[in-house]
């Protein structure tokens, strides 16, 4: 049994080299399948035993990209972008690209050009997806992304694979909400390393994820936590920068709970086992709210923060906006405002993945610690 | 002319296509608050959500986005656009939205007033920043929000599943008009008003085309203008009346050989993007000057709909240019540019659009070695000033001068 540095260490090597987990997949023979945000249909791609990649861009500078892209759309994309013209994904056998934003729209079209000899498989949600002809639209999608998988890898869809990978993704769920209660009981974890769990399930396949989560549960259990933290919420995007969250740990932050795209948002609605598995597919996608890429007419999303703030007594709520990200800039101030009706404190931080200076960051998170 | 001397006041022609024009839309924004001031339900309305909805049911709607370049060309875009980032709206967000979102915060606009809402109609075939924006109208002043998605098609050809899907929401969309506002639909009044658009569209295409004559009949900026009525009143007889005359003048003037474009009409050009409504003359006046002519732009398309179905109603508002893949929306560019004998490609990279600007730089290339014409591009925005630079634009402009100069050169 690993101990909970050894596991933490686990972690944080796998989350910061996905490069190195891509060869080792590749060299056990098995082909990848990279997954653009903000949700891509992973059940389908596990299912026909390909491995699903997460691909949300890098910490990294900017060149090839803008050949492509004007510098108003979000780092996310055109960091994207850079990887695969730098052939940093090489060996992957295709790229799916939702179009739940503009700027996902124009990825996949640049992408074609751009990275020719990964295929571009592209995925198309509906905005209405309650309705049953929104849901019939999400299965129209899927099987669309089925012929294109297997057209670049050759391998075979079938509906009693899907209904197990919908199995393994539904335990993967269940683990990562566990996990994120169990965090909150446990200050001593710091901002680096609660993202370093979230972050490696993106280079991992579940099950394998799933394991190491559960053994990490259960080496936290054994710790007796004497720290106490001041108690935020997170919510974005990303808070993937290692800069920014240091300021967390710095100054006694505690991450409570998040409603981060990258992190919390991905792992609360499951597939219901009871359908068959590509209806329960769509029909998961159907129930999926509170994200500000899902139409959202009533912007629940905004008392969903409230809520989870709330809920988990956090003093307050730290927006990281991915700069030029509109979805969010637009529910920045429904949330905002929803938060102060609450008398909960709100600081906005605009991030990218270029950021190389925290220093008002800092500045403006030491702010608001004094108003908590 | 000394100082002093005063110009003589120019009097438009009431025959005239343009006064024509001009009357529908003053008259369009008239008629939505004659109808709110009547107590009827009216609604704000996304640019290609299909009229054919509302026009049938008889219900009053106005065009956050012609009511933003109306306010953006009359100078207040960015006093509207601070109002807005003064509530926590980032300045990297659309600016038509930010105008449309201050004047629901102030409720009067004196530029382009409107009254506002008590639903709104929303289709996001241009881009998905419309549904954030809706969504925020519709919380804010607690209306309800219709939304038609249709989604961004990555195919050439728009597929079944996508027509049922945009089918299933019309059909929707109209039950829930029906229960908001108490009107019934009729079959007959759809025919009838499918009919109309049909004939205005084909009047708008047919005029938009006449600038395949070399001269050009017309300034093509003329088209951002006429675009408005295009828009707003679309399922109108008296839009079609007025395009089929607008046709007419352009008819006439390519047998006398006259044109709304004055001065020598020199270069040929496509222009790409929204006009840049906070300097439209000095963008106009830089091509003007050097005897640019604008003679090709997808945005007369967008607003044209031929249909011969529902069906074919569906698939035309799923293939409108935004809503396209890069390769069909490029053919589309390159048969307009063969069609127009265009010398050269002026891009706006506009701040506000991402999707319109987000490949534009790979589809432009294109563009430009298939049809073998120079391409250049200047940043700007259709609506806050602040993001023009006037040197930057002379520059680059002129640099495409040049080049189509030397091409001709070398043609010769």
């Amino acid at each position: 049994m690993a101990t909970l540095n050894e596991l933490l260490e686990n972690f944080h090597d796998i989350a910061c080299s996905p490069k190195k987990q891509l060869n080792a997949y590749l060299e056990q023979g098995k082909k990848v399948v990279a997954c653009v945000p903000v949700y891509t249909p992973e059940e389908l791609i596990h299912s026909m035993g390909l491995v699903p990649m997460g691909a949300w861009g890098a910490d990294i500078e900017l060149k090839e990209s803008k050949r492509y892209f004007p510098a108003f759309i979000c780092s996310i994309m055109q960091s994207i972008l850079e990887l695969g013209i730098r052939g940093e994904y090489k060996g992957i056998s295709a790229i799916v690209i939702p179009s739940l934003c503009d700027s996902l729209k124009c990825l996949g079209q640049n992408w074609k050009y751009a990275v020719k000899d990964i295929p571009f498989i592209p995925m198309t949600y509906p905005q209405n997806r309650k309705p049953e002809s929104g849901k019939e639209f999400t299965k129209a999608s899927y099987e669309r992304v089925i012929r294109d998988l297997e057209a670049a890898t050759g391998e075979k869809f079938s509906e009693a694979s899907l209904a197990k990978s919908n199995e393994i993704y539904n335990e993967h769920n269940a683990a990562m909400r566990k996990l994120a209660e169990v965090l909150e009981q446990h200050p001593s974890i710091t901002a680096v390393q609660r993202r370093d769990i979230f972050k490696s399930a993106h280079f991992m396949r579940k099950e394998e994820h799933t394991a190491l989560v559960s053994q990490l549960i259960e080496a936290l259990s054994q710790v007796e936590e004497k720290e106490s933290k001041i108690k935020v919420i997170t919510t974005g995007i990303l808070a993937d920068s290692d800069g920014l969250l240091k300021i967390f740990d710095e100054h006694g932050l505690q991450i409570a709970a998040d409603d981060v795209a990258h992190e919390s948002r991905q792992y609360r609605t499951d597939v219901n086992l009871e359908l068959e598995s590509l209806e329960g597919l769509a029909d998961k996608f159907s129930r999926m709210d509170h994200c500000s890429v899902l139409y959202d007419p009533e912007k629940k999303r905004a008392g969903y923060i409230v809520d989870l703030a709330k809920k988990y007594k956090a003093k307050g709520v730290v927006v990281l906006l991915t700069k030029f990200c509109d979805p969010e800039e637009f529910d920045y101030v429904m949330v905002k405002k929803a938060c102060a009706e609450a008398g909960i404190p709100i600081i906005q931080i605009e991030v990218d993945r270029q950021m190389v200076n925290y220093e008002q960051a800092g500045t403006m998170m030491e702010a608001f610690i004094d108003m908590l | 002319m000394g100082e002093g001397e005063k110009k003589p006041k120019f009097a438009v022609d009431p025959n005239s296509a343009k006064f024509k024009l001009n009357e529908i839309v003053a008259k369009h924004y008239k008629e939505v608050q004659e109808a709110k001031d009547r107590g009827e339900k009216i609604g704000w309305c996304a640019s290609n959500f299909p009229q054919e909805i509302f026009q049938t049911l008889g219900i009053k709607v106005c065009y956050p986005e012609n009511q933003a370049a109306a306010i953006a060309a009359r100078g207040a875009g960015q006093r509207l656009c601070e109002i807005s980032e003064a509530e926590g709206y980032s300045n990297d967000i659309c600016a038509y939205a930010r105008i449309s979102l201050a004047h629901m915060m102030v409720g009067e606009t004196p530029e382009q007033n409107m009254p506002l809402p008590d639903f709104v109609l929303c289709c996001n075939n241009i881009c998905n920043c419309m549904i954030k924006w809706y969504e925020n109208i519709a919380k804010e002043l607690n209306i309800p929000l219709i939304l038609i998605d249709i989604p961004f098609n990555p195919d050439y050809e728009v597929s079944d599943a996508q027509v049922a899907y945009v089918k299933s929401q019309f059909l929707a969309a109209i039950e829930q008009l029906e229960e908001i506002t108490g009107k019934k639909w009729s079959d007959e009044k759809f025919k009838e008003i499918m009919e109309i658009s049909n004939r205005t569209s084909r009047a708008w295409l047919e005029a938009t085309a006449y600038t395949k004559y070399t001269p050009s009949p017309l300034n093509g900026f003329d088209l951002l203008n006429h675009m408005a009525v295009a828009v707003c009143a679309r399922g109108t007889v008296e839009a079609a009346e007025a395009f089929e005359t607008l046709l007419e003048e352009y008819k006439k003037a390519v047998e006398e050989g006259t044109s709304t474009f004055r001065a020598e009409e020199k270069y040929r050009i496509m222009f790409e993007g929204i006009a840049c409504w906070p300097h439209l003359r000095t963008t106009a006046t830089g091509l003007k000057s050097r005897g640019i002519n604008m003679v090709a732009t997808i945005y007369a398309d967008a607003f044209g709909f031929i249909y011969d179905d529902f069906d074919g109603l569906i698939r035309a508002y799923c293939n409108v240019p935004n809503a396209m893949n890069l390769e069909h929306a490029r053919d589309k560019r390159e048969a307009i540019v063969k069609k127009t004998n265009t010398e050269g490609l002026l891009v706006h990279t506009n701040r506000s659009c991402k999707l319109w600007s987000g490949f534009m730089y790979e589809m432009s290339r294109q563009i430009g070695e298939d049809c073998q014409i120079p391409v250049t591009s200047f940043d700007g925005d259709q609506a806050d000033p602040r993001n023009f630079s006037e040197a930057q634009y002379e520059t680059r402009v002129q640099g495409l001068t040049e080049i189509m100069e030397s091409n001709k050169g070398g043609k010769d």
